[in-house]
């Protein structure tokens, strides 16, 4: 019996996981469809578990061109209390972020980015909440 | 011993149910109907000189060919059809390595098709995609009858744009997945070349500034690009395509980029904060240097093209 509730638990987690998927790639569609006068390049699903400590944080590299407008559009997935700081960060420096200083969010960050090379894009949960949430890279069109 | 036996039927039954739900639950992504064979039986065999995780790292750092074919249609170049790599040679490609190659190739011209709106030439190119996608076991990531429908329809030109560079993006992340990165990095490179043939071709005939300087500024991209070919280089294929992509960045001796530094400004429009870097990249490249490199490029993309 305890080998039947085994089998029967590892599908059920192998039929979540599955799930999870799936709504990862709807809330991706959702959010392309979102971005504006923009043209979709990549995007970055994020998931995160709650931390009170150190908050986890997801860190994804990417190589930027000269004289491109970049805009990065945040999408929260729904029954999660985190909502998602995305930092453009160039090697240790943070060129912007989503959230303002009164804590409050924009919706998404645009970058005219003038010098080709490494950037990355750090997503975390306000407040170590936990979080799910996907990052769309696009370019807009000038 | 009957009420056991019931209780493995129904629990076999009920896995049976659960995984098949399981499948139709990501249906949007998988619509092969052919069988599967794990990709395991057909993955990297080699060990790797950097892990995988690093491997995808640079993989993704390596710029979209949607951003070069956008630059070239936003210096007003018109669309050249004699550019794209003909797709008459399907059969010839009877290798992963050929196939994957030039998938990467066809990718890239599919951004530029899609890019110039020359929807009606598309067709062809996707076939193409997808007969090699089909062969390499990717086929389920590329939404054929979508694209085509928006293609021909001349419909949403964004949702194209989306639905095929996703398609792309599933493939890439399907294929690192599966431990298959050698395909993944073949694709990346038959893309990159492209996009680079695309760019130097134009700039051959109408040197445009922004291009120029796009082309120059790849001279980036290109240890990442040789760092994961070299992973496989104990591939015959691999090793001679390496030489092939040192054969380019010796050329690219000639360029030289410096930087001038600056603090970024940021502004807040329509909900949207906009920061505008202020630091400054002077890339200096000369006529001959230039002449080198598009020389270097066109050799490689038709040694590809022709494999």
């Amino acid at each position: 019996m305890k080998k039947i509730l085994t089998i029967l638990l590892t599908l059920l987690i192998a039929l979540q996981f599955n799930n999870a998927l799936a709504q990862s790639d709807e809330l991706v569609n959702v959010c392309a469809l979102g971005i504006g006068n923009a043209t979709y390049l990549k995007d970055y699903k994020v998931k995160l578990s709650a931390s009170s400590v150190s908050p986890p944080s997801a860190k994804f590299n990417v190589i930027l061109n000269k004289g491109t407008m970049y805009k990065i559009t945040v999408c929260n997935a729904e029954g999660y209390a985190g909502e998602a700081v995305v930092q453009l960060m160039e090697n240790a420096s943070i060129l912007g972020t989503n959230i303002k200083t009164d804590g409050s969010f924009v919706t998404a960050i645009g970058f005219q980015c003038q010098k080709t090379g490494m950037y990355s894009i750090n997503v975390f949960f306000k407040d170590g909440k936990e979080g799910a949430a996907v990052a769309i890279l696009s370019y807009i069109n000038m | 011993m009957n009420r056991n036996r019931f209780k493995i039927v129904f629990v076999v039954f009920f896995a049976g149910v659960i995984t098949l739900a399981g499948c139709s639950g990501d249906g949007s992504k998988k619509k092969s109907g052919d069988i599967e064979i794990p990709d395991e039986i057909f993955g990297d065999d080699k060990p790797l000189m950097i892990s995988q995780e690093a491997m995808g790292d640079i993989i993704d750092n390596i710029s979209s060919p949607v951003e070069m074919a956008a630059l070239l249609k936003s210096t007003g170049v018109p669309f050249s059809q004699k550019l794209l790599a003909s797709t008459d040679r399907l059969d010839d490609l009877n290798t992963n390595f050929k196939q994957a190659l030039n998938l990467g190739v066809y990718g890239c011209d599919l951004g530029y098709l899609n890019m110039y709106e020359k929807t009606g030439s598309v067709i062809n190119n996707m076939t193409a995609i997808k007969s090699l996608a089909n062969e390499l076991r990717i086929g389920q990531f590329f939404d054929f009858n979508t694209i085509k429908r928006l293609a021909t329809n001349n419909e949403n030109l964004d949702s194209l744009m989306y639905i095929s560079v996703s398609s792309f993006n599933n493939m890439d992340e399907y294929l690192r997945q599966s431990n298959r990165s050698n395909i993944s990095s073949l694709i990346v490179t038959g893309m990159w070349i492209e996009g680079m043939y695309l760019a130097t071709q134009v700039v051959k005939e109408a040197p445009k500034k922004d291009v120029v300087e796009r082309i120059a500024d790849q001279k980036l991209v290109l240890n990442d690009l040789i760092l994961i070919l070299k992973n496989y280089k104990a591939d015959n294929n691999f090793n001679e395509l390496v030489k092939d992509v040192e054969s380019i960045k010796k050329e690219y001796e000639g360029v030289k980029i410096t930087y001038e530094m600056g603090e970024p400004e940021a502004k807040e429009v329509d909900g949207m904060l906009i920061i505008v870097q202020n630091d400054k990249q002077h890339i200096d490249v000369s006529d001959e240097t230039l002449a080198r490199i598009i020389e270097a490029i066109g050799t490689v993309r038709n040694k590809i093209i022709n494999l």
